[in-house]
């Protein structure tokens, strides 16, 4: 209970650090609105009104304080850019982001950790060299090549058009898997190289110990070596890593994924909110983002105390 | 202090690290020689023929202005360091300076401030904290940096914080205290310089996180204002490669490639060799 | 006939007709084989659909706020404007849209008097009482122009009746109290409106065509609040279907006013529309397709891509295409194969692009000491001889844009197509001599900053004009970017005169040269639209007599004087207009237009579709 209140307003104190950093450099440093919601041959006088109605001339404290309120009572305003409710916007966009990442997260950890059990299996043979070689290799290439080759090889008459250059017209199975195949793959040739040392770093580490060794002189199989003892010790780093790497993933990754193959997704509203300074968007943004981090923390902790009940 | 020579001896032998070093050193030396004035200094000429294939004038060939895209994939060299030095090195040193903090006055106030600011910089969405500062900056060259620093420094922090508070507890560090030596002095004498395998190996990853970040930035306009980079190269290729012209692109990724490809194998060279579990064995 | 499996090897070598005749490929099998083309989609019921693709999104729905040329495509389509412009006419001519005729101005040209027509309604929707809508009424005109004077509304159109109408500047003044009555403008009854102007605005009929004086009625504005934006409700011959970041859907107004096509009276010359199958459309009941999917698709990748896949009717090339489609520049024509595929129009763009030094700034405008205000002047007047236009053309436009000297656009009337090129064309010699004749040298030569919003194209743009100055001996380090992260930025930059050198592209409102030389005017400098902050008494004076007398010989004369004054003074970099590439399948009978037409054109889109047309009026 002590434990959980303390977590609790541990996580309340990073929320608030979070939005209130976030918060200065939108209103201090971000994009000024105004400029693009004048029209042509503005006046000094109109150009005051819409900063006004934009609510750029109130005092900081006072614009902080009303933007935790919002928080706190969800009211999430309307986006200065389209008239849209911020809420909405949510709506639509944070499943199709979530439709779209989670296919290639899972498959790049679900493969990241095959391909480093077998590695670990077969450590320092030749396929553990070639395991090895090809995530290093993975980890060299840069996203926006992978996006760029994948989409003149996969989409384009120059390579094998198979799949839509762009777009998100989601109706059944099959059109989404037409839509997200591209994107999927390039999230897990990014992913891949990088999940695949990490894995097999943390299972060589766990094969290492004794009570693998003692299995072993028992003459238990390799695969219930792998599976039993080597896999289930090691999840507390995996899903740490599996948590961790959420926010990573979804938010960032997602924002060239989906300015790219022009996927109406919450990662394009990030970004076209931050460059444009669209604050009502942005306070919205940010206050999730900080929030599910905290949330993120929580349940992995919770995770951790399923899994190995040594953890106190 | 634990002897260094099993460490290095390890990492001589490690053939692909010394790989990964060599191709480092060589862009290195090609950075070196852009810096001094030798080469790639050609980047900006808009003189020659537009999407020339490679010839005798332009290895490379050429872009869209006639620009020689051999010249600038190694003006990029120099980019890509003058990026990857400065950001990696003062993000580890502020990551090493804050996190020794918080691990000496572990579980203190200090501890629980400095563990507070990297929880709040790793929530932030990157692009967010990076616009701004680019905004607040007004394009001036640092912005990139700045915002890359301020938030790369987190993950050195966390190690060393826990590497120090390992450290706290062996003997001579309990014997420097017992003398009664300031506590900076033995942490910048003593403790510090044992987390230098540390430092180097987050030296080595944050370069190659810096230049990937780069790379992405410049393409959505925010990185690199003047000059060239293979960002700014990649950003303009995705216009060309429509049109059939792909000699920026692989110019650039291979390029790119390469370099962190060299750099990756060398921090994983550093990572075997200073791996005390892999010791035991 | 399946799309998948195209297997085209991936070649990666530099092989030019390779490349072409891929995309040509790409091209002729896309449009066979696509899934969704006008033809396949009828069955018995003839339902049509066109497939438009935009180069960027709308600003906004809500046509207060339709300042950018997507949004003003949509806003004439789901609401109605008093007028437009006539679908074929060239030069583009005016035509009634809602109202009954051109407008009947008073001998003073203070009083104009407009009836609209009868039988016009709003689509229903829940914010009218019982979900109908109701009749439309010269009262939502005066509305909706009011609009544009209310705060709240955060409209972007006002400057164009702004110190034009009596008392609208004041109803604003006084609260824009919607119950107030404003002098100048008034609804005499249901169907008359009556404008009253301080000052005679000949201009003022264009303006009522714009996107911004569309007419919406009030109860949707109450109901949805901001979500207006997003939820329109007009009387146009389109309603909204579906509207995201990606993209739009119309569909056809059944209850929209019944139009028969007359091709004379838009304007159609068999000479110069005779290849596009226009005149089956006689007598059609507009609008002639029922569904229009709206793509906004700024990437020009993967714009190009969608297109080459057959998932497109109509797009506009993207400049890095032009060498891939075109068999030949002059005269302008499709390759072979992809003309029997695909219309061409090459479409002049209502605007242009310039680069204007900030004459505020001393270090390259005026400077309050003569001999530095000479010195400054033969500087501007060196960079601008050393400017390479036909380069900028050739790397940029194709070679196909348009050059021109001063600030009068060929798309205006009062252009001059019998000026001297001198201005732009390219004296290294003279830009030298110029220089040493003022004591200007390497050393002493003002560092230039060039604004520009961060971009690729922006980027290489400033590249190209600093080795254009290298030219002439000015140092490379002189020749600074000055970026910034959004066009936002970049606007709030200049308009705050901080911008040495600022490079814009201006759209022009309407046909008229009035709209392009009021954008050196003194009094509208910064924060106004004259972003140079040019200030010429002479011009100045020009501009005043020339604002009130309607298009003419002499006025055009005076034009024509303003743009040497300009020009002779050296304050710009001045010009290019754009001229676009557009391409659409052939099976439609349609003659697109991104200029003054623009959005209008939609209404005229045929299909082809060889089922039962539900535009054709019933045997």
């Amino acid at each position: 209970m002590h434990y959980a209140l303390n977590k609790l307003a541990y996580g309340g104190l990073l929320i608030l650090g979070v939005t209130l950093v976030s918060f200065s450099l939108m209103v201090w440093f971000g994009p000024d609105q105004t400029y693009t919601l004048i029209g042509k041959n503005a006046s000094a006088e109109q150009i005051a009104e819409v900063r006004q109605q934009l609510g750029y001339d109130q005092p900081f404290a006072m614009r902080y304080g009303r933007f935790l309120v919002d928080l706190v009572t969800l009211n999430l305003g309307a986006s200065n850019s389209s008239g849209e409710q911020v809420y909405s916007i949510l709506k639509k966009t944070i499943p199709v982001t979530l439709a779209l990442m989670i296919p290639g997260f899972i498959l790049g950890n679900l493969l990241g950790i095959a391909l480093g059990l077998l590695a670990t299996y077969k450590k320092d043979q030749w396929i553990d060299r070639l395991i090895t070689g090809l995530s290093v290799t993975g980890m060299s290439i840069s996203f926006l090549v992978v996006i760029i080759f994948l989409q003149v090889l996969m989409c384009t008459p120059y390579g094998l058009n198979l799949f839509p250059v762009r777009g998100w017209q989601v109706t059944d199975l099959a059109s989404y898997l037409h839509y997200v195949t591209v994107p999927t793959l390039s999230l897990v040739i990014i992913a891949l190289g990088y999940n695949t040392r990490f894995y097999r770093a943390v299972f060589v580490e766990e094969a290492g110990k004794d009570h693998i060794r003692t299995a072993k002189a028992y003459g238990a199989s390799p695969v219930t070596i792998l599976w039993r003892h080597v896999l289930k010790n090691s999840m507390v780093p995996i899903i740490t890593r599996f948590m961790f790497s959420i926010p990573l993933i979804v938010i960032s990754g997602s924002l060239l994924i989906e300015s790219y193959f022009g996927i109406p997704g919450i990662g394009k509203v990030t970004f076209d909110a931050i460059t444009s300074g669209d604050q009502p968007v942005l306070k919205a943004i940010v206050g999730l983002t900080a929030v599910a981090f905290i949330l993120i923390q929580i349940a992995t902790d919770f995770i951790y105390k399923l899994v190995d009940p040594r953890i106190a | 202090m634990v002897s260094d020579l099993h460490y290095w001896s390890r990492l001589k032998n490690n053939r692909a690290g010394l790989a990964g070093l060599i191709i480092v050193v060589s862009f290195f030396l090609l950075a070196v020689g852009v810096w001094a004035g030798l080469l790639g200094q050609g980047w900006s000429a808009a003189g020659g023929e537009r999407w020339a294939p490679p010839g005798a004038e332009a290895w490379f060939g050429t872009n869209l202005l006639g620009q020689d895209i051999f010249q600038r994939s190694v003006f990029s060299v120099r980019t890509a360091f003058e990026i990857g030095l400065i950001v990696s090195i003062l993000s580890t040193a502020l990551g090493a300076a804050l996190g020794a903090i918080a691990g000496w006055y572990g579980k203190s106030w200090v501890d629980g401030t400095v563990l507070w600011l990297a929880g709040v910089l790793d929530s932030i969405p990157f692009y967010l904290f990076v616009a701004a500062v680019a905004f607040a900056l007004q394009g001036k060259p640092w912005a990139m940096q700045i915002a890359m620093i301020a938030t790369f420094w987190t993950a050195t922090g966390r190690l060393v914080r826990a590497e120090v508070m390992k450290l706290k507890t062996r003997e001579f560090v309990l014997s420097a205290r017992a003398i009664g030596l300031p506590d900076l002095l033995i942490l910048s004498r003593h403790v510090l310089p044992n987390t230098l395998h540390i430092l180097l190996i987050q030296i080595s990853i944050t370069f190659v996180a810096a230049i990937k970040t780069e790379v992405i930035l410049s393409f959505l306009g925010l990185g690199v204002q003047d000059g060239v980079s293979w960002g700014l190269m990649l950003a303009e290729s995705t216009q060309e490669v429509l049109a059939g012209h792909f000699n920026n692109f692989l110019a650039a990724s291979i390029m790119l490639f390469a370099l962190l490809m060299g750099f990756n194998l060398f921090s994983d060279a550093l990572q075997d060799a200073f791996d005390p579990k892999q010791a035991a064995l | 006939m399946t799309c998948w499996g195209k297997l085209n090897p991936v070649i990666l070598s530099d092989n030019k007709p390779l490349y072409k005749f891929l995309t040509i490929a790409a091209l002729v099998v896309g449009a066979a084989c696509d899934s969704t083309s006008p033809t396949q989609e009828t069955g018995d019921r003839g339902y049509s659909i066109y497939r438009h693709s935009m180069d960027g999104a709308p600003s906004s729905l809500d046509p207060a706020q339709a300042s950018n040329i997507y949004a003003n495509f949509l806003a004439v389509n789901l609401y109605d404007t008093l007028y437009r412009y006539k679908y074929l006419a060239r030069p583009y001519q005016l035509e009634p849209n809602l109202a009954d005729g051109l407008p009947q101005v008073s001998s003073d040209g203070l009083i104009y008097t407009i009836r609209i027509k009868p039988g016009v309604h709003f689509i229903d929707d829940p914010a009218f009482p019982a979900a109908k809508g109701r009749a439309l009424r010269a009262e939502d005109f005066v509305y909706s122009i009011k609009r544009q004077f209310d705060p709240k509304t955060r409209a972007q159109g006002a400057w164009l009746w702004q110190n034009r109408i009596v008392g609208l500047d004041e109803w604003k003044e006084n609260g824009s109290d919607y119950s107030l009555e404003v002098p100048g403008l008034k609804a005499l009854d249901e169907r008359t409106l009556q404008i009253q102007l301080i000052s005679p605005f000949p201009q003022l009929t264009h303006t009522l065509a714009q996107g911004y004086s569309a007419i919406v009625p009030r109860e949707a504005v109450d109901h949805y609040g901001q979500e207006f934006a997003i939820h329109p409700v007009g009387s146009g011959p389109y309603r909204l279907q579906m509207f995201n970041s990606a993209g739009a859907v119309l569909v056809r107004n059944t209850g929209f006013r019944q139009e028969p096509f007359n091709l004379e009276a838009e304007g159609f010359d068999p000479g110069v529309h005779g290849g596009f199958e226009l005149e089956a459309l006689e007598g059609l009941t507009v609008p002639f397709t029922d569904r229009i999917e709206v793509e906004f698709i700024a990437e020009d990748a993967s714009r190009w891509n969608s297109f080459l896949a057959g998932e497109l009717d109509f797009i506009k090339v993207p400049v890095t295409q032009f060498d891939q489609v075109l068999e030949s520049r002059e005269p302008l024509s499709l390759h072979p194969a992809l003309a029997e595929k695909y219309h061409l129009l090459a479409n002049l763009e209502s605007g242009f692009v310039h680069t204007d030094f900030n004459m505020d700034d001393r270090r390259i405008g005026y400077h309050p000491e003569p001999q530095q205000n000479v010195r400054n002047k033969a500087l501007r007047c060196a960079i601008i001889k050393a400017f390479d236009w036909p380069k900028r053309n050739e790397v940029f436009y194709y070679g196909i844009g348009q050059v021109f000297p001063g600030i009068i656009p060929p798309a205006a009337p009062e252009f001059d197509e019998k000026q001297s090129m001198a201005p732009v064309q390219r004296d290294l010699e003279g830009a030298r001599m110029l220089l040493d004749q003022h004591d200007w040298n390497p050393s002493n030569l003002p560092v230039l900053e060039y604004g520009f919003p961060s971009s690729v194209t922006e980027r290489q743009m400033f590249e190209q004009f600093r080795s254009f100055l290298g030219d002439i001996g000015y140092p490379a380090e002189k020749v600074r970017p000055m970026t910034f992260a959004s066009y936002g930025d970049y606007a709030r930059a200049y308009l705050n005169r901080d911008v040495m050198l600022i490079t814009i592209g201006w759209t022009m409102d309407y046909p008229d040269a009035e709209n392009t030389v009021q954008l050196f005017f003194g009094p509208n400098s910064s924060p106004g639209s004259n972003s140079a902050n040019y200030n010429n008494e002479e011009f100045d004076r020009l501009y005043r007599s020339g604002s009130s007398l309607q298009a003419s010989p002499m006025r055009t004369t005076m034009y024509r004087n303003m743009n040497r004054i300009v020009i002779d003074d050296c304050a710009t970099i001045s010009g290019v207009s754009r001229k676009m590439i557009l391409l659409w399948n052939r099976e439609l009978r349609m003659l697109p237009d991104r200029s003054f037409v623009g959005g209008f054109f939609f209404r005229f889109v045929h299909t082809g579709d060889a089922g039962t047309n539900p535009g054709e009026p019933a045997q």
